[in-house]
């Protein structure tokens, strides 16, 4: 099992309450600015952290590196298998592997800054993270995104991969980022073919 | 119990003031208990410090509290991120590798490291990195409750490492040598720890990597084992600690320093060393304690 497309999709809205819980799925939630965001319901099931390790999302990601998070996540969903991580991380990983041909080195993910629960510490308020469509990278080849000249520099890079990414600017207020470049697809689902958007009797 | 000798102990601290003198010292503060001799006593125990690193002592408390409270497990991990936020007005501020006792840390920025890891470079090569991580995971109240309810009130810690916005409000960390004295009895004692988070505690500070003071002035020939933090930013230059020397109790030794400007490390370090060396020799000049029945 080596792609994504090996991974089983379930049905957030289908998994054990406790789960649901803390996922979340199909709730709606409202983001810094008050908008209104419905979390994701489709999840790829990970059975273990050397299957995450292990499984290329495209030819230079792991799974396992948008999904490295600390003890702000919620033991539950740090320690115990399977993990769930919402369908769109697969774009996620294609848009990272064209900023990585792009920029020709290595991209890095820092830890909470690919998916992240909605119960995660960190998430106060909603954010691409929880939709697993973001990714707060912050070291490039051998240049860690620190000052304001890496992450503009790269920032625009990013822009223009895709009019529908969006990079945030340097800056040290909310929307902003100062130690690392965040870049995110926005609010996205991704409901593979095979799944039934029904509601669960 | 043998009887202690006042006469050794106004001598040494006659000493201990001549060799601040010496070196020119602004303030000294001593504070000494001998679990041997039950023999304790102090010279400006109660006046205030600058904490410098020695405050890493206290949130190396809070840690093992957190973790006997069941807030947290030491084999949790934390992102490694150089990005704080002042306890003053919540500006961001990161640190200076080359400032740091511990720039190692600096190359983990991005991944995770555990606390347990983190409480052993805070203490072992006084990283700041490690200091400002654990206590912006642990939260400055938390640790300033732990203080509080240990009854170590004289010990302040109210922001992290390099936090110059709190500084430049005249928020610091402070300590009193009484202070750090009574934090090494009670922990020591398991009175505000369990004997084992007490054990996991001084296996990490057995382990530290600076010790041209306390144990400098401790002979080689001693067989000492010395559980320890200093601390030194430009004015000041502190040790704190308990000796374990074969066949006896241990003792307690705190020894703070201040100066006027910005110095000599290394003759501050001698100060201290010193100071410590009479300690030891006052120690040796205590009759054996007689055999228990």
């Amino acid at each position: 099992m080596n792609t994504a497309r090996d991974l089983p999709v379930v049905d957030g809205l289908r998994l054990s309450a406790d789960l649901r819980a803390l996922l979340r799925p199909d709730e709606p939630v409202s983001d810094r600015a008050g908008r209104i965001h419905r979390l994701p319901r489709f999840f790829y099931e990970v059975r273990s952290w050397s299957q995450a390790k292990e499984l290329l999302l495209t030819p230079h990601l792991r799974l396992s590196e948008l999904l490295i998070v600390d003890s702000r996540e919620h033991p539950r969903l740090l320690e115990d298998f399977p993990h769930y991580v919402p369908c769109a991380i697969t774009l996620l990983a294609r848009v990272l592997e064209d900023f990585r041909a792009r920029v020709g080195a290595s991209v890095y993910i820092a830890a909470n800054g690919g998916y992240r629960s909605p119960s995660h510490r960190l998430s106060t308020v909603a954010g691409p993270h929880n939709w697993a469509s973001a990714a707060d990278v912050y070291r490039v080849g051998d240049t860690f995104l620190n000052s304001a000249s890496t992450i503009e520099k790269y920032a625009g890079i990013v822009r223009d991969l895709a009019p529908e990414i969006t990079a945030l600017p340097y800056g040290h207020l909310p929307g902003e980022s100062d130690d690392h470049l965040h870049l995110d697809l926005g609010y996205l689902h991704l409901i593979p073919a095979s799944c039934d958007e029904s509601l669960p009797a | 119990m043998p009887e202690p000798s006042p006469k050794a102990g106004f001598s040494l601290l006659d000493h201990v003031l001549n060799l601040g003198r010496q070196a020119q010292a602004a303030a000294l503060s001593f504070a000494f208990y001998d679990y041997s001799s039950d023999l304790s006593f102090s010279y400006q125990a109660t006046r205030v410090f600058h904490a410098a690193s020695t405050i890493k002592l206290a949130i190396l408390l809070a840690l093992f509290r957190a973790a006997e409270l069941g807030r947290v497990k030491l084999t949790d991990r934390l992102h490694v991120r150089n990005r704080f936020r002042s306890q003053a007005d919540g500006s961001p501020f990161s640190l200076q590798s080359d400032r740091d006792g511990d720039p190692d840390l600096y190359r983990s920025v991005g991944r995770t490291a555990s606390l347990q890891s983190l409480a052993e470079t805070m203490i072992v090569r006084s990283s700041n990195l490690a200091t400002n991580l654990l206590l912006d995971y642990l939260e400055v109240q938390f640790v300033a409750e732990c203080l509080q309810s240990a009854g170590l009130s004289s010990l302040r810690c109210v922001r992290g490492v390099e936090d110059e916005a709190a500084f430049a409000k005249g928020l610091n960390n402070q300590i009193t040598g009484e202070g750090l004295l009574t934090f090494f009895r009670r922990v020591h004692e398991a009175a505000i720890l369990t004997s084992e988070s007490r054990d996991r505690m001084f296996d990490i500070l057995f382990q530290q990597r600076f010790n041209s003071m306390i144990p400098a002035g401790v002979p080689d020939a001693a067989r000492a084992r010395v559980a320890h933090k200093t601390g030194e930013i430009s004015t000041v230059c502190h040790d704190a600690g308990m000796i374990f020397l074969p066949g006896r109790a241990p003792y307690v030794l705190v020894i703070l320093t201040e100066y006027a400007a910005a110095g000599s490390a290394a003759a501050r370090h001698k100060l201290v060393a010193a100071v410590s060396a009479a300690a030891y020799a006052f120690i040796g000049s205590l009759p054996p304690p007689l055999p228990t029945v």
